[in-house]
């Protein structure tokens, strides 16, 4: 029965990446090996300021380690402390939490679509894609910001050795544009059997889901919703559902078929 | 020697003082990833319904200073799925449950109630008189005559002790306990949540679509243990205390207060693994104080 664990980790590495990114790699988490990507951790923020966890998808594991590696960009109090900590310093984490991405056909070819700090867990996917065999030549990773501040890490991209598709709204970096309009051009001209993951902002997953639509591709979107209790208790990041009701981020997602909830 | 933790409510023995307090450990299934059930007291489900309901339109919860201000809307299954699936899974544990029951008016209470008078898994009901978020909740919680009422309509179907649980919203909580126990309830749980709002000033909007939701979390405790122990006073029947609880120190307060048994509500949230902490702690608490039974703290406090 017992399947989440919570752990007094440790900051092992801390790093200030572009903008108001940041990365923490924490250590001293011994089920970092059962983390999908997708699936998210829930992080208690040491300090009195602020009540509830909070909860970032997974951007990396080092299993040997026992650690994990998340990233975040500060838009809060609870970003604001977290990226004061030091290596050394100790914060609680529960997971593994939510469900994650269920893996493409073999066949496919996988186009992944990162939108700003939506990256981490679409970086996760690409990365255990190819440690599970994947043709690398067959995974597109289109990443966009808004300008070429918001694009991170893209040094850790660029090392799987699959085609990378930056682009800014501003055109400060890569293609000029939304990412989904380099996602459409790039469909107008190939063709094949796909398959789309994404995350990202909401209107960026809408307009990822029309595309979908439009050429009948099938995929995953990872949703974003503030989360209490991060188990499916307490009924608070629910969105509602095509079909009618509504379904828990935390616990029935943060990953849905496309189509699945109202965006 | 190990201390005795048991204490007695409504004729029946609690292994524990320790519960987990309803629409915050859901029906059991999540928290029972993350430690035993068997290991608490008692556990109190989500408010449970004659029809499922969805609840409030997101969003339904945001962070307040120590608390949370939470207006879900009492999204349950219905009575006749949570008899048929989570009191089912619920067999398997070695607690006490008690089954939180709401409704839009008293017919609704007594319904709920009289399907799981059939149901010997549900070892008490505690009726939901306080939930700030559904009008007839409230309508309920405020009027003395009305809760009475409610109670005793309840005592004729259900066979086994019930639970009023009631709301700070009003203007003297005694009067509504008074009333409680006039109507036959074996125990008074309390405090729900107080009402209360937070407002996000670029959109110019509450942060609730339900614009006022009830606040939980440790901000709430000095107002819930000055409740508990003004009720102590006004009535016979035991209490059990909620309202902010994160420690053992914080349940000790209640007990003192007058509290016999407590429940850890928005604390799971933070620490899911708060009521096993809090077990933990008391043994080493009584054994250092040499207290043989936990219920010798029930009502101990020296007012001045």
């Amino acid at each position: 029965m017992k399947k989440v664990v919570i752990e007094n980790a440790v900051v092992i590495k801390r790093d200030r990446l572009n903008g108001d990114c940041r990365s923490l790699t924490i250590g001293n988490f011994p089920k970092s090996r059962l983390l999908k990507p997708g699936q998210f951790v829930h992080i208690r923020i040491p300090g009195p300021d602020v009540y509830f966890r909070r909860a970032f998808s997974v951007y990396d594991i080092n299993p040997r380690a026992k650690s994990l590696q998340v990233i975040f960009k500060i838009v809060g109090r609870g970003t604001a402390l977290l990226a004061e900590l030091r290596k050394g310093d100790r914060l609680n984490v529960m997971g593994p939490l939510g469900k994650g991405f269920d893996f493409p056909f073999l066949r496919d070819k996988v186009i992944l679509i990162a939108g700003g700090i939506g990256m981490p867990p679409i970086y996760f996917l690409a990365k255990k894609l190819i440690e599970s065999k994947y043709d690398r030549r067959k995974i597109l990773f289109f990443y966009g910001g808004k300008t070429k501040k918001e694009l991170v890490n893209m040094a850790h991209i660029r090392k799987l050795g699959i085609k990378l598709y930056p682009t800014t709204d501003n055109g400060s970096y890569g293609f000029r544009g939304f990412v989904t309009k380099a996602v459409r051009e790039f469909l107008n001209t190939e063709t094949g059997q796909f398959r789309i993951y994404a995350c990202g902002p909401q209107a960026m997953l809408r307009a990822v889901e029309e595309i979908a639509r439009k050429y009948s591709i099938p995929g995953q979107i990872s949703v974003e919703a503030p989360m209490p209790c991060g188990m499916g208790i307490c009924q608070g990041c629910v969105l509602p559902l095509v079909s009618g009701g509504y379904t828990r981020v935390c616990r029935d997602g943060p990953v849905y078929q496309f189509g699945e909830v109202l965006l | 020697m190990k201390p005795d933790l048991s204490v007695v409510i409504g004729g029946i023995k609690f292994k524990n003082p320790i519960w987990t307090a309803s629409g915050t450990c859901g029906y059991g299934e999540e928290l029972a990833e993350v430690f035993d059930l068997s290991r608490l007291g008692g556990m109190v489900t989500k408010s449970i319904t004659s029809n499922p309901r969805e609840g409030h339109p997101p969003p339904r919860t945001t962070e307040t200073v120590s608390g949370m201000l939470n207006a879900i809307g009492l999204a349950n299954v219905g009575v006749d799925r949570f008899i048929k699936e989570k009191l089912k899974f619920l067999e398997r544990f070695n607690t006490r449950v008690i089954v939180n029951v709401a409704g839009a008016k008293l017919q609704e209470y007594v319904e709920v109630c009289a399907q799981l008078a059939d149901c010997p898994r549900a070892d008490m009901v505690e009726l939901n008189f306080s939930c700030p978020n559904v009008e007839a909740g409230m309508a309920i919680a405020t009027n003395a005559s009305l809760a009475e009422k409610t109670v005793s309509e309840v005592k004729k179907v259900f066979p086994r002790p019930v639970i009023a649980k009631l709301s700070p919203n009003v203007t003297d909580i005694t009067q509504i306990a008074k009333a409680c126990e006039a109507g036959g309830a074996e125990a008074l749980s309390l405090i729900n949540t107080l009402i209360g709002m937070a407002v996000d000033i670029e959109t110019f909007r509450p942060r609730l679509t339900n614009n006022t939701g009830g606040l939980s979390g440790p901000a709430i405790k000095p107002v819930a243990l000055a409740m508990v122990h003004k009720v102590y006073k006004a009535v016979k029947i035991p209490i059990i205390g909620l309202g902010g609880i994160r420690n053992y120190l914080d349940v000790i307060e209640f007990l003192l207060c007058g509290a016999r048994a407590v429940q850890i509500g928005t604390a799971l949230f933070v620490e899911p693994e708060t009521p096993i902490k809090i077990i933990r702690d008391l043994e080493k608490y009584l054994s250092r104080k040499k207290i043989e039974n936990i219920q010798e703290l029930v009502g101990q406090l020296r007012i001045y």
